[in-house]
């Protein structure tokens, strides 16, 4: 028998510490809805949820994807911004022009900002900032694509600044208003890339206070705010912004996002889903924005570099075969709307054709005839030469969203009744980029964010079938037409906004024809907040929530 | 006592053998999932790389020298006490482990104290309360120790959160932001400690100490706690260290659903973002804290009970 010491049962105190702590939390109470408000409060903080995994660092020139971009727009700024018709206008830089060969561009800038560690905002700042971005050191993927072709960077004035182009670029100006690519102290920039990562240095309407990792980050008003794009109108006798500071979560679970939003824990949440939306809907005190992204919609790409897509027949056989339209409907509840487009809704430029996808089986099973394609095996599938029709479909579970990845199920149900063995593979996101590097892939689907109709040459030029070093490359659907290439080079080089649209057309028809791709719908970009929360907009560049304008109802 | 000095010696043996192979497998399990560090190092999601990043990101990390090369690189840094620098953080992995540990151990702790008490108040009451009352207990045992994490957490969010607004969905600063995260992990292993007590505790009712005691009179209640529990707990205490792996697997899940700083929720990203150095580092710490946990209940086994030193010998 063990020692005969005895102490009174210490489980006994335990649950008397646990009723204890049961008992406090009933007493801390809920929030009660905001009073309606039309003036702007100032003052107040308040709490975003993110579902995007958290940056591993919060300066968007290093890297480069969409969670650096949401929180990076709260507190750095860019040199040029778009209204909410796409039109290009002033922020950091107050005029602009184009060299008559299209070889230079001169930029004028504004001479009352500075960043918020007292570094002035001039010519020399931008030279840093495309410099930092153009080191390989920094690793910057986005904003380097989107600066590729600036060569030179000449500081003429003070606050006159000259980029030299290898080659002519009409995107430029679009490239320049993305946040990847937003001006950062150059004082800052010198600190050490772990320093710089923490904290960032902008001229934006809040600073980055600390950063609690895994948890949140904490941006503080910038007293000394400036300097909103020129498509803001501040009230009079206002300054922005009204927040005293924005506390931003990372909260990877949906339903425990929405259900920090419903009890007052955050204000602001993204990535919500269709259900979510659905649900929000009957409730009062909850208000939706929905930003599309810009850029490429989201689309199934057919590989058409390798057998059985190198066929034309059989690519249309299978965007003839799959009803993606019922299956939105049913999946999103209406949350998504159809694209027949490769280009976002939100591109001026995008061209839609909706007659090239209207599901035709008997189409498709002709098709698949001539194709040679004739035989079926015992479970129904099409068979030619004895290979079975296999189709590898590599899903990144963190890049598709439930809903559709059952829409993705849908498509493989869809494709089996026309004689496709559809194989779905949920894999990560390093081994999704594995199995493309590998060329293991025959349908895909990629997002792609960029300010623009440039995203075509990135994503249909036959240069981007050419694998990086890493095996990576942007035309999945490798696509090899010398017509498309020459139409996709001529209007990235183009000074004429209507020549550049009848190039960006005609590629497009080139695209949507040859039954490449199969377009399902824009880059879902949904935002929920509390009623409480007003002025929220998003950006128009790479639709990212700013909080420059919001304020709190009391 | 030469014999134990022999076995603790063995003993602190096996712990550098199994912070070896845990290092060693993770290691080579994360090479061998396919796809790029280096691509997911620069962003991943929604950005592309260029070729002159990628090569950068290599040469400064390594990768582009030969696995086993980059092995015994790491292995060597380990045996000096470095862990590495993790590259998804822009970090040092000792300072990453560091500012997430505390967070991981309070709600382990705090799991481990909830689930004693929620396998004691249960066992209590069933004890008492006769045939019927048994077998609810053992039932709610088993439903308890089956409940998969992800769904508990769920059912909580909705109960305490969305329908009585009583408790937090997401962390809080302060006590109240970890109690619905414990009470998650809490219920299963609460489950799996009723479980092992049930089974003692039904040898220990019908022990001659209990007759004695009841023939002095003392109440079913004081006999339970005084006499039957403690003779159940013994093995239930003895599971402590597998307890503590349980319940840091458990926080992979319950730290992302709740949202918590924790080193479960850190090892998640890691492993997505095929931090090798940053995975390993974790593994280790986990893995010396299950292995210590595991010493420290042998020893203590040892030393309150004679039969396990025999056995040893």
């Amino acid at each position: 028998m063990p020692s005969r010491r005895f102490t009174r049962p210490r489980a006994a105190a335990v649950v008397v510490a646990a009723a204890a702590l049961l008992l406090a939390a009933c007493t801390s109470g809920g929030t009660s809805p905001g009073q309606e408000s039309a003036e702007p409060v100032a003052g107040g903080t308040l709490t975003y949820a993110s579902g995007d995994a958290e940056p591993s660092c919060l300066d968007p020139h290093v890297g480069g994807n969409y969670p650096q971009a949401l929180i990076a727009t709260q507190y750095l700024e860019s040199l040029v911004s778009l209204d909410e018709d796409g039109e290009v206008v002033p922020w950091l830089a107050t005029e602009w022009s184009e060299s008559d060969d299209g070889m230079a561009w001169e930029f004028r800038l504004r001479d009352d900002v500075t960043f918020t560690d007292g570094t002035p905002f001039d010519a020399e700042a931008v030279a840093a900032n495309i410099a930092h971005v153009q080191d390989p050191a920094t690793a910057s993927s986005t904003g380097y694509l989107a600066l590729a072709k600036i060569q030179e960077v000449v500081a003429v004035e003070d606050h006159l600044v000259r980029l030299e182009l290898s080659a002519p670029d009409s995107a430029l100006l679009e490239s320049l208003s993305q946040v990847w690519v937003a001006m950062e102290s150059p004082k800052a920039l010198e600190r050490s890339q772990e320093e710089n990562c923490a904290a960032p240095v902008g001229t934006g309407p809040f600073v980055v206070d600390r950063w609690d990792r895994q948890e949140s980050v904490t941006l503080v008003r910038n007293d000394g705010y400036t300097s909103p794009p020129a498509d803001v109108e501040v009230p009079e006798g206002a300054t922005l912004p009204y927040l005293d500071g924005i506390v931003w979560r990372f909260i990877p679970d949906s339903a425990s996002r929405y259900a920090a939003l419903q009890s007052g824990e955050v204000q602001v949440i993204d990535n919500a889903q269709p259900d979510t939306i659905v649900s929000a809907g009957d409730d009062q005190a909850i208000v939706e924005l929905d930003a599309p992204r810009p850029g490429a919609s989201n689309r199934i790409e057919l590989n058409s570099g390798k057998a059985p897509f190198d066929d034309e027949r059989v690519r249309e056989a299978f965007i003839r075969s799959v009803d993606v339209e019922a299956g939105i409907e049913s999946l999103f509840f209406g949350t998504a709307e159809r694209s027949y487009s490769p280009l976002s809704s939100v591109e001026p430029l995008g061209l839609s054709e909706p007659d090239l996808f209207t599901v035709d089986t008997d189409a498709a099973a002709r098709l698949l005839d001539e194709a040679g394609w004739t035989e079926r095996d015992d479970e129904g599938y099409r068979v030619k030469a004895g290979e079975r029709l296999t189709l590898d479909f590599p899903v990144s579970t963190n890049q598709s969203i439930p809903a559709e990845q059952s829409l993705f199920e849908q498509v493989q149900a869809d494709a089996k009744t026309a004689g496709f063995e559809v194989r779905l593979h949920p894999l990560d996101l390093s081994s999704w980029y594995g199995a493309l590097a590998e060329n293991d892939y025959d349908l895909v689907s990629a997002p792609y964010t960029k300010v623009g109709p440039d995203v075509l040459r990135i994503l249909y030029h036959s240069d981007s079938i050419t694998p990086a070093p890493s095996g990576y490359f942007a035309n999945l659907a490798q696509v090899d037409d010398p017509e498309l290439d020459d139409l996709l080079t001529r209007a990235a080089a183009t000074s004429r906004d209507d020549e550049r649209a009848s190039l960006y057309e005609q590629a497009q028809r080139i695209i949507l024809d040859g039954s490449y791709i199969l377009p399902l719908y824009d880059q879902q970009n949904h935002f929920l907040h509390s009623s409480s929360v007003h002025g929220l907009r998003a950006m128009p560049t790479v639709s990212t929530p700013t909080f420059a304008g919001a304020w709190l109802a009391s | 006592m030469p014999g134990t000095r022999r076995w603790l010696l063995l003993r602190a043996g096996g712990v550098l053998f199994v912070l070896w192979a845990s290092a060693t497998i993770t290691f080579f399990a994360l090479r061998l999932v396919p796809g790029d560090p280096a691509e997911a190092i620069l962003g991943g999601p929604g950005s592309q790389a260029g070729p002159e990043a990628l090569e950068q990101v290599r040469r400064e990390y390594g990768l582009d020298r030969p696995l086993a090369v980059q092995y015994l690189t790491y292995l060597g840094r380990l045996v000096s006490g470095d862990l590495g620098q993790s590259y998804s953080l822009h970090k040092p992995v000792a300072t990453a482990i560091g500012e997430q540990l505390g967070a991981t151990l309070t709600l382990a702790v705090c799991a481990l104290a909830l689930a004693w008490v929620l396998a004691c108040a249960l066992a209590a009451w069933s004890v008492r309360g006769g045939r019927v009352a048994w077998a609810i207990g053992s039932g709610l045992e088993l439903v308890a120790a089956a409940v998969p994490h992800f769904w508990l957490a769920t059912v909580l969010i909705l109960l305490f959160s969305t329908t009585l607004g009583i408790l937090p969905p997401v962390s809080v600063p302060g006590p109240l932001g970890v109690v619905l995260p414990a009470l998650t992990l809490a219920v299963p292993l609460a489950g799996f400690l009723g479980q092992v007590m049930r089974e003692s505790l039904l040898t220990a009712m019908e022990s001659p100490f209990v007759t004695t005691a009841r023939a002095r009179g003392e109440s079913e209640v004081r006999i339970f706690w005084r006499h039957t529990l403690r003779h159940a707990a013994i093995p239930a205490v003895g599971l402590s260290g597998w307890a503590f792996g349980s319940l840091i697997s458990g926080a992979v899940v319950v730290e992302a659903v709740f949202a918590r700083q924790g080193l479960g929720r850190s090892l998640l990203s890691a492993v997505q973002l095929r931090d090798v150095t940053l995975v390993t580092g974790i593994v280790l710490v986990v893995a010396l804290a299950y292995t210590v946990m595991t010493l420290v209940t042998d020893v203590a086994d040892r030393l309150v009970d004679p039969r396990t030193r025999a056995v040893a010998r």
